[in-house]
């Protein structure tokens, strides 16, 4: 199977590739050299004009990207302003007849991180066509990375705990259960861990997470990013057992996550268990809110009458045994169907 | 085939996350709602469908059982849908706290979804600005910034961060700022890329977002151009609002709290309206409003400590198509609508509101009627006498997309059905804890008198009032405490509408203050609770 990936361009990006190339997830897809900082340039004084006058003389407008000599303005009878250095042009003051400039800096390159065939180039985007397999999360965090796969816990409603992340999962994406905390992340973070796929964790301690990254970013010390994905819910949530079970199968095979998106590709991977939001009798199916969030079990049937949550909403509901040995009547629309869709 | 035959019309919300459908007929001469299902949208139209049918065979004319199916194929349908792709917009400003915030509620109330905000104030380095605008994603761009008394430099360098960072051709600029700079900035782009607006900051003491709004919300007209725009449920709901307006000769306004987006239509008795269409201040917004579970916890109570409130706010914008199992989770998913409404309402309470219609399935299918009381009344706080109701049918968005010459018509066919009453709410402000708020005297006609009820400052009362009745109330404002309107009698005299809760008299003020001891705040929250959930049995 394939799916389609899309880069984003930056404004003024120069473009490596073409349709038709295969490319690596490490590989450079275009380049970039950002603005490293504004400076001012005269341009009246050096023009011998008014303000207002030399305002006339500009050669460039707004954005326009300048080369080191490249001209700002000139009178027409010899006197000109030059870019002192590569620079993208952004105003022109008209109270002090100067040229704001922003200076670019050293060239960076603009990674795609998947692995693919380009299929299209535009001047905003690559797009780019991934065989493997995607599983798209419901949240995320941090930048894209990719990684060998490789299962952190036994079972789907583990808990990804700091004791079990050593030095053997430095730049891997590892798989987690029903939570990873803010310990193990930092953890996680501490080993290179490239990424995490995670059933849910609690919100607070991501957001803890995020700012600690932040911080250390500002100060200089963040090296690397660490992404997470979490694709089933916030809070203590496992991982469905059939898609559990899906990564299990395909541990060891390259991955790319993308955590501000929460996306994760998997290549050379077949379909992930499929999921569907209306749930028959016969489905398995995966309960979506508290209290049984993340639990799978079996769709016994849909009741003849809506029925009234703990909380009092009334919906459509269905009896549901969940794996855990438990029965409960659970609203319709918090169940998920997942793994074989036959029944029912 | 049964004899038996009935006229039908088909009234079908659309929502991001919830499809609504109900069937209206005639019922002894008049159209009534004869039943209504909600699903997730993502169930599909033939599950919609069957949820009706099921309804209408098991609450409908016997001898009709086996027509429904082909009844609801004749039957005229009327539909109303949420948009599709909101507009995404960039804003660069000035500076955060002057232009930056008016441009950005400005956009907001107009519908847009805000990408990217970007101040010169607002501690980046302008490689970082030029960064983050360099790699929006955004449909237009919004720049404002200076006084129109004066050529602001800086606000020219605020366009021409965006003439740097945009792609040429890649979407309308809109110019807010310093009236002087238009032509300066409208140079900056290709020809017919910039239109101007008058500044909302157009000096330093005085502010008018209108104009901005009002082109802004044309400005993503134009963007959504594909989707009809009378369809749209920001657009349908509010002509609903305004056409009750009009016809009852009230001031209404329109609350609809949805899973994505929300709806302020605030509609005049001659039938015009201001209308703000948030497209992310609905529930899975409130999880990105600053310290949002700390509020929600605060306010509600009862939803568990500030992290569990955090993952139910995520949850509502991971899986907005669920519905809360647990009370504590029911409690935040409430308070936290309280909070979106009070963040609509946030240039301050309105006033002389005759009725405040509250839509969207958290209000509109509150399992309790005092919580979507207190939704609206918490959120809103609609100064004076009002009446509350709910859209409970989901009908007002659908009747809302009838074409101008039929939506009146469509309103007052279905009058008796159109929102369900909640009560009267007597909101006051002014006073200090514990002294005298009010003291009101309801009278019922037919029935004996009653003692005045005292209200004090902080105290939330509810006098059972069913639906359907009326009362006459005396209201004595204690001292120092106003009800909105400037007064020249002690007393005030209003008339109440009952409802599923009554007359709410509600000393609590304006905004709501809450003890800061968590113990106490807990036990207040509880009272008024209380107060709402109370007699409930005995008024409907």
């Amino acid at each position: 199977m394939s799916v389609l990936h899309r880069v984003r361009l930056p404004v003024g990006a120069t473009v490596l590739v073409e349709v038709g190339h295969s490319v690596e997830p490490a590989e450079v897809l275009a380049t970039r050299r950002p603005a490293s900082g504004g400076m001012s340039v005269p341009i009246a004084s050096r023009l011998r004009r008014s303000a207002a006058d030399a305002a006339d003389l500009l050669a460039v407008r707004p954005g326009t990207a300048l080369e080191a000599g490249d001209r700002i303005a000139d009178d027409g009878h010899g006197r000109e302003v030059l870019a002192p250095q590569a620079c993208l042009f952004l105003g022109y003051d008209l109270d002090d007849g100067s040229a704001l400039v922003a200076p670019l800096g050293p060239t960076e390159p603009v990674l795609g991180h998947v692995r693919g065939e380009v299929t299209s180039v535009t001047p905003d985007a690559i797009e780019i066509r991934v065989a493997g397999a995607l599983v798209t999360g419901v949240g995320g965090s941090g930048k894209a990375v990719h990684g060998e796969l490789r299962m952190a816990v036994h079972e789907p409603g583990d808990e990804l705990r700091a004791g079990g992340i050593d030095v053997s999962a430095t730049g891997r994406i590892l798989v987690g259960g029903s939570r990873a905390s803010a310990e193990a992340l930092t953890r996680a973070r501490a080993m290179g861990v490239a990424g995490i796929v995670v059933g849910g964790v609690l919100d607070k301690e991501l957001r803890d997470f995020e700012a600690a990254q932040r911080r250390r970013r500002e100060v200089g010390g963040a090296r690397g990013d660490l992404a997470i994905v979490i694709v089933e819910g916030f809070g203590k949530v496992g991982i469905g057992a059939e898609l559990f079970a899906w990564f299990r199968s395909h541990e060891g095979r390259v991955a790319s996550v993308f955590g501000e998106t929460a996306r994760v590709y998997v290549y050379e991977a077949d379909a992930p268990p499929p999921r569907r939001v209306l749930a028959r009798p016969g489905n398995r199916v995966l309960a979506l809110r508290r209290p049984f969030a993340g639990i799978g079990g079996e769709l016994l049937r849909v009741l003849d009458q809506p029925h009234a949550t703990g909380a009092g909403v009334v919906s459509r509901s269905a009896l549901v045994r969940f794996e855990d040995g438990r029965t409960a009547v659970i609203p319709l629309a918090n169940l998920e169907a997942t793994g074989d869709l036959s029944g029912g | 085939m049964s004899e038996v035959s009935t006229e039908l019309a088909l009234l079908v919300d659309v929502g991001s996350a919830w499809a609504k459908a109900g069937v209206i007929g005639r019922v002894r001469g008049r159209w009534r709602l004869v039943t209504h299902v909600a699903q997730p949208t993502a169930w599909g139209a033939a599950e919609l469908r069957r949820g009706l049918i099921d309804r209408l065979v098991a609450a409908g004319d016997p001898r009709l059982a086996n027509e429904w199916d082909a009844l609801l194929d004749g039957a005229t349908r009327i539909e109303c849908h949420t948009a599709r792709n909101p507009g995404r917009l960039a804003v660069v400003a000035v500076s955060r706290e002057v232009s930056g915030s008016s441009a950005r509620r400005a956009a907001e109330a107009a519908g847009w979804q805000v990408i990217e905000a970007v101040t010169l104030d607002d501690g980046r380095t302008l490689a970082d600005r030029l960064a983050r605008l360099q790699s929006a994603e955004v449909d237009a761009w919004l720049v404002a910034g200076g006084f129109d008394d004066a050529r602001s430099p800086r606000a020219l360098e605020a366009a021409a961060l965006v003439a740097s960072a945009r792609l040429p051709e890649s979407g309308p600029v809109i110019w807010a700022g310093s009236a002087q700079l238009g032509d300066d900035v409208a140079g900056l782009f290709e020809d017919g890329a910039v239109s101007t607006v008058a500044n909302p900051r157009p000096d330093a003491r005085r502010e008018e977002t209108g104009p901005l709004r009002d082109h802004l919300q044309a400005v993503l007209r134009a963007i959504v151009a594909d989707e009809d725009e009378r369809h749209l449920a920001s657009v349908a709901f509010p002509r609903a609002i305004a056409t009750m307006a009009s016809d009852g000769g009230l001031r209404i306004l329109g609350i609809d709290v949805g899973a994505r987006g929300a709806v302020h239509a605030l509609a005049e008795p001659d039938g015009t309206s201001a209308v703000r269409v948030y497209s992310t201040g609905g529930l899975a917004g409130a999880a990105d409003v600053p310290g949002a579970a700390a509020r929600v916890t605060r306010i509600a109570g009862d939803a568990g400590d500030e992290a569990a409130v955090a993952d139910t706010l995520q949850t509502l914008r991971a899986r907005p198509t669920t519905v809360p199992q647990l009370p504590e989770e029911l409690s935040a998913t409430q308070a936290a609508v309280r909070m979106l409404i009070a963040g609509m309402v946030e240039d301050g309470p309105p006033e002389a509101v005759d009725l405040v219609v509250g839509a969207g399935r958290t209000i509109a299918a509150a399992p309790h009627p005092g919580a979507a009381a207190r939704m609206l009344l918490d959120g809103v706080r609609p100064i004076g006498v009002t009446q509350l109701a709910v859209d409970a049918g989901s009908v007002l968005g659908p009747l809302g997309s009838l074409p101008d010459e039929e939506i009146r018509e469509g309103i007052t066919l279905l009058a008796d059905d159109l929102v369900v009453p909640r009560g009267t709410s007597v909101v006051c402000r002014g006073g200090s804890a514990g002294q005298l708020a009010m003291r009101v005297t309801v009278h019922r006609p037919g029935w004996p008198s009653h003692a005045p009820v005292e209200v004090r400052v902080g105290q939330l009362q509810v006098v059972p009032l069913a639906a359907g009745q009326e009362a006459e109330l005396l209201i004595e404002p204690g001292p120092g405490i106003t009800l909105g309107a400037s007064r020249r009698s002690p007393r005030i005299q209003a008339r109440a509408t009952g409802g599923a809760v009554g007359i709410m008299l509600d000393g609590r003020g304006v905004p709501i203050a809450l003890p800061r001891r968590g113990d106490d705040r807990r036990a207040v929250l509880a009272a008024w609770h209380d107060a709402l959930s109370r007699d409930l049995d005995r008024v409907t």
